[in-house]
């Protein structure tokens, strides 16, 4: 409610002194159906969520109550596609059956009885609906016993034989399947004499072998009916297929086929894994094929030759540019000129111009460049750009001698990097080391020689030779720190050949050694004599030897080894660092 | 839709003609309506037969495995091959299927019924031409056989039919080809687990390619006399299976004890045959079927090694095993041993030994994966394919456990090449009924009234007009 009262306020209405009680109430004295006032007054405000519904009856939809009950009644029926007249029954509605359908407000129930003697007769007389679907395979006409003799002798095949192939391929429909799996021809025996009846007794007859013979009969049949000259395009097309018949090849094809299914597991994966292979190599070409034509058509940079007199000027240039912008996208690839900054400044652009241009040259010779940009698209002389014989299809270049390239800032590299760079970056990663103390080391050193950090001019010399500088600056730190760790061992081994002197003077003193002491320290000198080992590399091999003859103070000993160790690390990793340096 | 509308007959094609469906078999005979989704009548093939003032009694149907009556015996009129041996019987039990619950107590029309109002004088007359009546004088009849069943049975078959039955029409079909199309397809591999035989029949185009037909006798019949195999090797104990009419009373005892239960005996002279018990210890082996026993899903053997090179027995033994209670109240849990039992249909060297059983030891051509390839290899190559992508499943013994992802993956080590699709009926129902289903859709298709045997046709050529019109 304080909610409510807030947007009140905020909307300035006047607050409202009653909420809604009005509206509930209403919603209460709706009681759903099928509960009575009494019950539904037990459930209080709240009632549970709980649907009431009673069950009733649905009864038939209203509109169907007012239409007349129709009748089904069984009646008897005869199907077409029989040849015996079978009568059975089925269950029809009582009007369907006949064929004028008697005016439907007359009709009452208690009309039934009447009507069932007229209306026995009239479905029979009704063509049944599925006699429609009786189809048989067309086949061509038999053959008579002269026609048999006359055309369709054959040695592998008797009169009765064919006869046989015949009814069986009439009786199955020529599905060819169920007729090789059914057929089963016994010669008769008492028809023929015994010497013929073996032969084909053992014969296995396989599908083509019927085929073939049966294919032979219906062509020749429906030559004998029609001959080629007089056939149908459709039956020659059949008689054709018919005679082209080769059972041999039909049985290759099998054999394939069964080699294709009785393949192992191994064949099946081995052939799934070629295709994928093809599939994938298919692919590639494609992505290949149009990678080169891309490739081709971005070679075709069009030749300028007509007069360049218009792109003397910057506006003429800035339009040369635009008009090349827009063929670009038109042509839908990847632009000439690349992806680095060419279309930000376009005034120093020329087409032929590669993004490597101007790399970390002064502005004034940028200027000079401009100026000279038309004059070199026409003349192919005067080629200050740098990276420009990459993608310039120029027909001559010039040979620059080596002064002309000092001039020009003319550099060959073995290797092209992609990208931009800054010589000025180059320059100023130089003084960035590894460790934060390097660098503030080289900053001072670079403050101590007047260097600026960042470079005001970074031509190419000046980059070199500013490399070479920061290159001694460390050779220079490095040496220093050694001297230092050097220095500071020698501090210490002193000062610890000192403090064994004293022992052994004192030692001198008290003839009784202590017996519990001294084996302490063996043990502990044990415990360094890994950390020994591991420093021994680094460590000078006097230090070991003088380690060796140590007794007592073994806290220091070990704090010493710890430097030792430290130093070590400080060392190699130095060394390495120079190397890697030295590298790039 | 309104409901008061036929739908038309062009959208499902079928007609109905009250014909009936009788799907035979070695276990149970179906029956019912055809156009209904599931038989109305069920019962046990066998019969029981006793002795009972002084004259010899039969006893049809679920009633049989009820009472303990006085001597009875158990019989059943099909061979183990599933081909008739008694016609008498099975005719008998036939009629007994479709009386009991589908022809008896015909309604007449209400009219006449004598329950309006109707001259007293009429009725007796009107009660006893319909007591001469035969039982299937108005409906046509579809029965299914074996696809394996000879010319002479057929005509047995049909001449049963025609004139102790007195249906109008008749017609035999393979019930391999009805399991076809109870799944919707009239080119298909049907494998059928059946009680007594497996068999593998390829169909193609709604027949039967009968040189690829296979059968051997490794059904449920079998893994049960494998399972008792088990049972006489049991480790704590060899398992007697006393069954439910034997049993008095029995109290609970823990998995792996004695059982404690008084038992009920009987005199010598009334005890019912060997074959009752041998009957009702069958159930009892059922209902292990049912609750423990399991096909080891594959992929591979249950003696070989898994994919990741496990042996299949360590991963059967990881699973928690399956208790079950016998009802003399012994119980056990069953571990890996509940694989063993169906291995042998796979796998004949898996098979439990027992030299005591009637039941001979599996041959490695009876094994399915061998029934299958002989099956394919026996029909043309270009549908093997076809065949291979259709394989249906039926029989109640295929209900066990596990059984058609191992089916599945048999195939696909077989036939790794062409595209293996094992379709198999979700139903219980479905799968038990599978080629009962088949008949339901055919007799009550409207294109299928032409293929009847009218009676007339049957007078006329005689019996040996089945191998000439159910092909």
């Amino acid at each position: 409610m304080a909610a409510a009262a807030d947007v009140r306020d905020m909307l300035d209405l006047p607050a409202e002194s009653q909420p809604r009680p009005h509206k509930k109430q209403k919603v209460v004295e709706k009681r759903p159906e099928g509960i009575t006032r009494e019950l539904y007054a037990l459930l209080g405000e709240r009632a549970p969520p709980i649907a009431i519904n009673e069950n009733k009856y649905k009864g038939r939809p209203k509109l169907l109550n007012k239409l007349r009950v129709r009748p089904w009644r069984m009646s008897p029926f005869t199907n077409g596609a029989r040849s015996d007249g079978l009568v059975l029954n089925h269950w029809q509605r009582k009007h369907e059956g006949t064929r004028q359908p008697a005016p439907e407000g007359t009709q009452m129930d208690v009309d039934e009885t009447k009507e069932e003697g007229t209306e026995e007769t009239k479905p029979l007389e009704q063509e049944y609906a599925f006699a429609k679907y009786n189809v048989k395979a067309q086949l061509p006409r038999r053959y008579t016993d002269d026609e048999y003799n006359r055309h369709l002798r054959n040695n592998e095949w008797s009169r009765e034989e064919t006869d046989y192939l015949m009814d069986l391929v009439t009786e199955y429909d020529l599905r060819w399947v169920i007729i090789a799996d059914r057929y089963e021809y016994q010669p008769r025996m008492d028809s023929v004499p015994d010497a013929n009846a073996i032969v084909p007794a053992k014969q296995v007859r396989t599908m083509e072998h019927m085929k073939a013979r049966y294919y032979f009969v219906a062509a020749t049949m429906l030559a004998i009916e029609h001959p080629p000259s007089e056939m149908s395009e459709a039956e020659f097309e059949w008689h054709e297929k018919m005679l082209k018949f080769d059972p041999n090849r039909e049985r290759d094809r099998k054999e394939l086929a069964a080699l294709q299914l009785n393949r192992t597991a191994d064949e099946v994966r081995e052939e799934a894994m070629l295709l994928e292979e093809l599939k994938r190599i298919t692919s590639n070409e494609q992505s290949f094929i149009s990678e080169r034509r891309e490739l081709y058509s971005r070679l075709e940079v069009p030749i300028s030759v007509g007069n360049t007199a218009m792109y003397q000027s910057s506006q003429g240039l800035s339009q040369l540019l635009q008009t090349l912008l827009q063929a670009d996208k038109s042509k839908k690839r990847r632009s000439i000129l690349g992806p680095d900054g060419a279309v930000a400044s376009p005034a120093g652009q020329t087409p032929t111009q590669t993004g490597s241009t101007g790399r970390g040259e002064t502005p004034s010779a940028n200027a000079a460049a401009t100026a000279a940009a038309p004059n070199n698209n026409n003349n192919n002389n005067n080629n200050n750009k740098k990276g420009a014989p990459a993608a310039q299809p120029q027909q001559v270049v010039r040979q620059l001698t080596a002064a002309e390239e000092a001039r020009y800032g003319v550099q060959h590299h073995e290797r092209v990097t992609a990208g931009v760079q800054f010589r000025s970056d180059r320059a100023q990663k130089l003084t960035q080391a590894k460790s934060n103390v390097q660098t503030q080391k080289l900053a001072s050193a670079l403050a101590e020689l007047e260097i600026p950090v960042r470079l005001f001019m970074p031509t190419e010399r000046v980059c070199k030779d500013f490399e070479k500088l920061i290159q001694s600056v460390n050779v220079l730190l490095e040496a220093r720190k050694v001297a230092e760790k050097v220095e500071s061992e020698i501090r210490i081994l002193e000062a610890s050949k000192a403090e064994r002197e004293r022992k052994a003077r004192e030692a001198a003193g008290e003839t009784s050694g202590k017996d519990p002491e001294n084996t302490e320290v063996k043990a502990e000198t044990d415990d360094t004599a890994g950390v020994l080992s591991a420093t021994a590399e680094a460590a000078p091999s006097g230090d070991a030897a003088d380690e060796e003859k140590k007794d007592g103070e073994g806290d220091e000993t070990t704090k010493e080894d710890g430097n030792h160790k430290r130093s070590a690390s400080v060392l190699s990793g130095v060394s390495d660092k120079s190397n890697k340096r030295q590298r790039r | 839709m309104n409901p008061s509308n036929p739908p038309q007959a062009a959208e499902y094609g079928g007609d109905e003609v009250s014909a009936i469906v009788l799907d035979t078999g070695y276990s149970t005979v179906r029956a019912g309506f055809a156009g209904e989704d599931s038989p109305k009548s069920v019962i046990p093939t066998c019969y029981g037969k006793y002795h009972f003032d002084g004259k010899d009694k039969l006893v049809f149907g679920d009633d049989l495995i009820v009472t303990p009556r006085v001597g009875v015996s158990i019989h059943n009129p099909i061979g183990k091959d599933g081909i008739v041996e008694d016609w008498d019987m099975a005719e008998k039990v036939w009629e007994y299927s479709f009386t009991s619950r589908l022809t008896s107590a015909k309604s007449s029309n209400p009219l006449h019924n004598g329950l309006n109002d109707i001259p007293v004088d009429e009725l007796p007359t009107e009660m006893e031409v319909e007591n001469d009546e035969k039982p299937l004088v108005d409906s046509p009849l579809l029965m299914s056989e074996p696809a394996w069943n000879p010319g002479k049975a057929r005509e047995k078959t049909i001449e049963i039919a025609m004139e102790k039955w007195d249906t109008p029409a008749f017609y035999l079909a393979r019930n391999g080809v009805l399991a076809a199309f109870a799944s919707g397809k009239a080119t298909a591999l049907v494998i059928d687990i059946g009680a007594a035989n497996i068999s593998i029949t390829p169909v193609h185009d709604g027949m039967v390619l009968k040189r690829g037909v296979q059968h051997s006798p490794l059904g449920g019949d079998y893994v049960s006399s494998q399972i008792r195999a088990l049972f006489k090797k049991n480790s704590p104990q060899p398992i007697t299976i006393t069954p439910h009419y034997l049993i008095d009373s029995k109290t609970h005892v823990e998995a792996g004890q004695p059982p404690q239960a008084t038992y009920r005996t009987f005199p010598a002279d009334t005890a019912p045959d060997a074959s009752f018990r041998a009957l009702q210890e069958e159930r009892v082996l059922t209902e292990f079927k049912e609750c423990v026993v399991q096909t080891w899903p594959g992929p591979n053997k249950l003696s070989a090694a898994g994919p990741n090179g496990v042996p299949n027995e360590e991963n059967a033994r990881s699973y928690p095993g399956k208790p079950f209670e016998f009802p003399d109240g012994y119980n056990q849990v069953f571990g890996v041993d509940r694989y063993r039992v169906v291995e042998s249909l796979f796998d004949v060297k898996a098979a439990i030994p027992d030299p005591d059983s009637p039941v001979p030891a599996p041959t490695q051509a009876q094994t399915l994966p061998e029934l299958i390839k002989t099956a394919i290899a026996n029909v043309d190559v270009d549908i093997r394919p076809h065949l291979l992508g259709n394989v249906v499943v039926t029989g109640a013994s295929s209900l066990l456990f596990g059984f058609t992802e191992r089916l599945n993956h048999e195939l696909m080590s077989l036939f790794p090449g062409p595209r293996v699709r094992v379709s198999a009926a979700g139903h219980t129902s479905e799968r038990r009924f599978g080629s009962w289903i088949g008949g339901s859709i055919l007799a009550s298709l409207g294109t299928f009234h032409q293929m009847w045997i009218s009676k007339k046709e049957y007078e006329e050529h005689g019996a040996n007009i089945v191998e000439k019109r159910c092909k």
